[in-house]
């Protein structure tokens, strides 16, 4: 096998290194233009609320009023979240306290279930609000979705506390 | 026309060498000794992988053709590798985005110790 020339080698090798540069820039631009959406998301003042306008093809106003809505329901989930909390605390002290079930321990069963039903109430009137700020097909859509994800058993809200 | 151009030049070191008579006589054993000689040389060892790598490198590949090939191929693997890591990217980034927007209005996702 003859080796080749001095220069003919020096192109070839030259020729090999830009091969390597015109791969590596093709992938740093493709990847930088196709994840500037999911960067711009990330970057907006409320991350999920802009996923949610972009998901749903949500239009100015809709994604307006949609927010308003989201404003409005946070306190409400937040005062359910703390409402939760304590009596997970208190049925966890009931439940430590005895090896049997007694009357208080019943009563704590009762109350988390009704406090679960109020959160399951509280949270579906919210998703249908939100289904009915959207076009028709969007909101179909979007009901699907979060009732997959919270309403079905294992999911969410559905889940063992 | 002049006998200094190849072809002629050619035809007449053809027709020279089909004149010429080697007329000494051949050493003892000639025969025998050239195919010993034969026999006792290494065999061509063959070429490593560096060797054939090095030789396509400074022969083959600055063909324009070749050369224009791999370029080519290289551009689409790149942008096929860019596209299919940002939609991996993408997807992830969407999907966590959607399961924070449950966290926010789901008190029973909401992770506790």
């Amino acid at each position: 096998m003859r080796f080749p020339a001095h220069s003919s080698m020096k192109k070839g090798v030259l020729l090999l290194l830009l091969g390597l540069a015109v791969a590596a820039a093709a992938y740093g631009c493709v990847y930088f233009v196709c994840t500037s959406s999911a960067r711009r998301l990330e970057r907006s003042s409320k991350p999920e609320l802009a996923w949610l306008k972009e998901e749903f093809n949500l239009s100015d106003s809709e994604f307006q009023r949609i927010s308003e809505l989201h404003a409005a329901y946070l306190p409400q989930c937040a005062e359910m979240c703390r409402q939760v909390e304590a009596q997970n605390q208190r049925v966890r002290a009931l439940l430590a306290a005895t090896n049997q079930m007694t009357a208080e321990i019943q009563s704590a069963i009762a109350e988390s279930a009704r406090l679960r039903g109020l959160c399951q109430r509280n949270m579906l009137d919210h998703f249908y609000q939100v289904s009915r700020t959207m076009p028709p097909a969007q909101g179909r859509r979007y009901l699907e979705w979060v009732q997959e994800r919270t309403f079905l058993p294992s999911q969410g809200m559905m889940s063992e506390p | 026309m002049s006998t200094n151009e190849p072809g002629k030049q050619d035809e007449a070191l053809g027709r020279l060498l089909q004149e010429w008579r080697a007329n000494a006589p051949l050493p003892a054993q000639f025969r025998q000794a050239v195919w010993r000689r034969v026999d006792q040389a290494p065999a061509p060892a063959a070429p490593s992988v560096w060797t054939v790598i090095t030789h396509w490198v400074g022969t083959a590949l600055p063909r324009p053709a070749l050369a224009a090939s791999y370029l080519a191929i290289l551009l689409t693997l790149g942008v096929t590798a860019g596209w299919t890591r940002a939609r991996q990217e993408t997807a992830r980034v969407k999907g966590e985005l959607g399961e924070r927007y449950l966290r926010v209005l789901d008190p029973y996702a909401v992770p506790r110790p």
